[in-house]
């Protein structure tokens, strides 16, 4: 098979997991986790490394910012083999109660997005798989890391929805914080439901420095990196488990 | 504030009156199914298509309200239900099947819901998923493990008009689900969306688990033993209010 058109991988390339960042320099940082761990390719934001984590084939592929990248991401890894597909991100959380820094295991998403739209009827909900959901969870208890559980927003226009936004964000995002949305950010929609509706596994977990109506109270660059770290150790034993799940039955 | 006050305009109750876990389901009719099948049970209220039995499963106290069909009522009884105290809500009812694989008896357990009812878009635009609580989806799992009773786990279509999308619909009703069966869509049904979304932007607990019969485009005389595959039904949700209420979930 020749290469993908954007990704630039063949079969044989990636594991049946791979973790899907939006920052690019965020998939050495997401390798660096891993036992071992090889660059395969890059091209244009599509960087991808390969490598064991517990014996388990696992990769990263870093997909640029925005559902219309990692839309394109999903369907090419798939064509080379890629099942499970899980979000490592961050994103401008929208409750006051959620501690600075705070990790999120996504349940499902708001699709607030263009790409899905294209996709799917506004009526189809973005669902993160049960598995996926419930291996976070499991391994979260088992590295003693704090998680919480709950919906995310996905959008598109990030100088529209986020605290750098000109526009009065808390009156926009009134609706969605009214009702218990944790996150804004832009991918899981498209993560979710591309994943659902392509037969895949699909699920998110995110990290965020502080919420949007407290910007100033945000926490520390080095906190967040603490915070990401501990989102990748989540991902890598929810990889272990789908493992398990699927081969050793 | 006097306890009265808080009675509940249409499903006629007060808080104490239900169980934590409250089963739903559409028909008046199959509360009394599951009065049957409690260890105890005990008629609590009962206004319009609203009935409400409370009673006790091996120790565990469980209510079933019934809410009428479609998602106007069901919006209803949920919202009153919330406001009652109502901890999880399990929708047990019947659909339209339209994957070719589904058998009667079998059981589909909704991860979430195609929202193509209106009622839950006067709460919330579209964007909103109706999907249900995933501790309720494994609650249903394993109860259905635990009876040895088939299923089927994902998406299902929640709509408004039956004489729509039925076999006893007006011109091409397959042509119109098309889309739905492309997309990986059990089955159809006139609640689930409403009920997800209304729960879920309260933080309730809320999930569906339907009864299939066979798939409804094609000609079957078979025997759909109904009667005792409602009775399956109601155990699956009994079971999973019994298992919702050992791991604390209540």
């Amino acid at each position: 098979m020749e290469k993908q058109h954007h990704i630039h991988l063949v079969p044989g390339d990636v594991g049946e997991t791979v973790f899907l960042p939006g920052d690019v320099s965020r998939a050495k940082v997401i390798a660096d986790h891993f036992d071992s761990a090889e660059f395969v390719a890059q091209n244009r934001q599509y960087i991808t490394y390969t490598g064991m984590y517990k014996n388990v084939k696992v990769s990263v592929t870093s997909t640029g910012i925005g559902g219309a990248a990692a839309a394109i991401a999903i369907e090419e890894l798939i064509k080379v083999g890629a099942k499970n597909f899980i979000r490592i991100g961050t994103g401008g959380a929208m409750q006051t109660w959620l501690p600075r820094p705070c990790l999120l295991v996504i349940t499902g998403a708001v699709r607030g997005d263009g790409t899905t739209r294209e996709y799917f009827p506004p009526e189809y909900p973005a669902i993160a798989d049960l598995d996926i959901v419930e291996a976070m969870l499991k391994s979260a208890e088992e590295l003693n890391i704090r998680v919480h559980t709950g919906l995310e927003c996905s959008h598109d226009a990030f100088y529209a929805g986020s605290t750098l936004s000109k526009l009065d964000i808390l009156t926009i995002e009134k609706p969605w914080i009214d009702a218990g949305v944790l996150i804004a950010s832009q991918e899981a929609s498209t993560v979710l439901a591309l994943s659902m509706a392509r037969r895949c596994r699909g699920g998110v977990i995110l990290a965020s420095a502080g919420c949007h109506q407290h910007p100033d109270l945000s926490a520390s660059d080095e906190e967040m990196v603490i915070a990401i770290s501990n989102a990748t150790k989540i991902a890598l034993e929810t990889a272990v488990k789908l493992n398990n799940l699927d081969h050793k039955n | 504030m006097n306890k009265e006050q808080h009675r509940q305009h249409h499903i006629d109750m007060v808080e104490g009156d239900t169980a934590p876990t409250v089963l739903i389901t559409g028909d008046p009719g199959r509360v009394k199914v599951f009065a049957d099948l409690m260890d105890e049970s005990w008629k609590v209220a009962q206004k319009r298509e609203y009935l409400t039995y409370t009673g006790k499963k091996d120790g565990v106290l469980i209510s079933c309200t019934s809410t009428g069909i479609g998602p106007s009522s069901t919006a209803i009884g949920v919202e009153e239900l919330i406001r009652i105290g109502t901890k999880n809500i399990i929708r047990i009812g019947t659909c339209g099947a339209i994957q070719s694989f589904l058998k009667p008896g079998e059981m589909i357990i909704a991860t979430g819901a195609i929202r193509g009812d209106r009622a839950s878009e006067e709460f919330i635009s579209i964007d909103y998923p109706a999907i249900a609580d995933y501790r309720i989806v494994r609650a249903l799992i394993d109860a259905c493990d635990r009876l040895k009773v088939p299923y089927h786990k994902g998406l299902i279509r929640t709509h408004d008009a039956f004489y729509m999308e039925s076999p006893w619909a007006i011109g091409d009703y397959k042509a119109r689900l098309q889309k739905w069966i492309d997309l990986d869509v059990l089955a159809i049904d006139n609640e689930s969306s409403t009920i997800f979304v209304i729960a879920g932007m309260q933080g309730v607990r809320s999930g569906t688990v339907l009864l299939s019969g066979y798939p409804i485009f094609e000609e079957h005389n078979g025997d759909l033993n109904q009667e005792e595959n409602i009775k399956k039904l109601v155990l699956v949700g009994i079971e999973a209010a019994k298992i919702l209420h050992e791991k604390g979930l209540n």
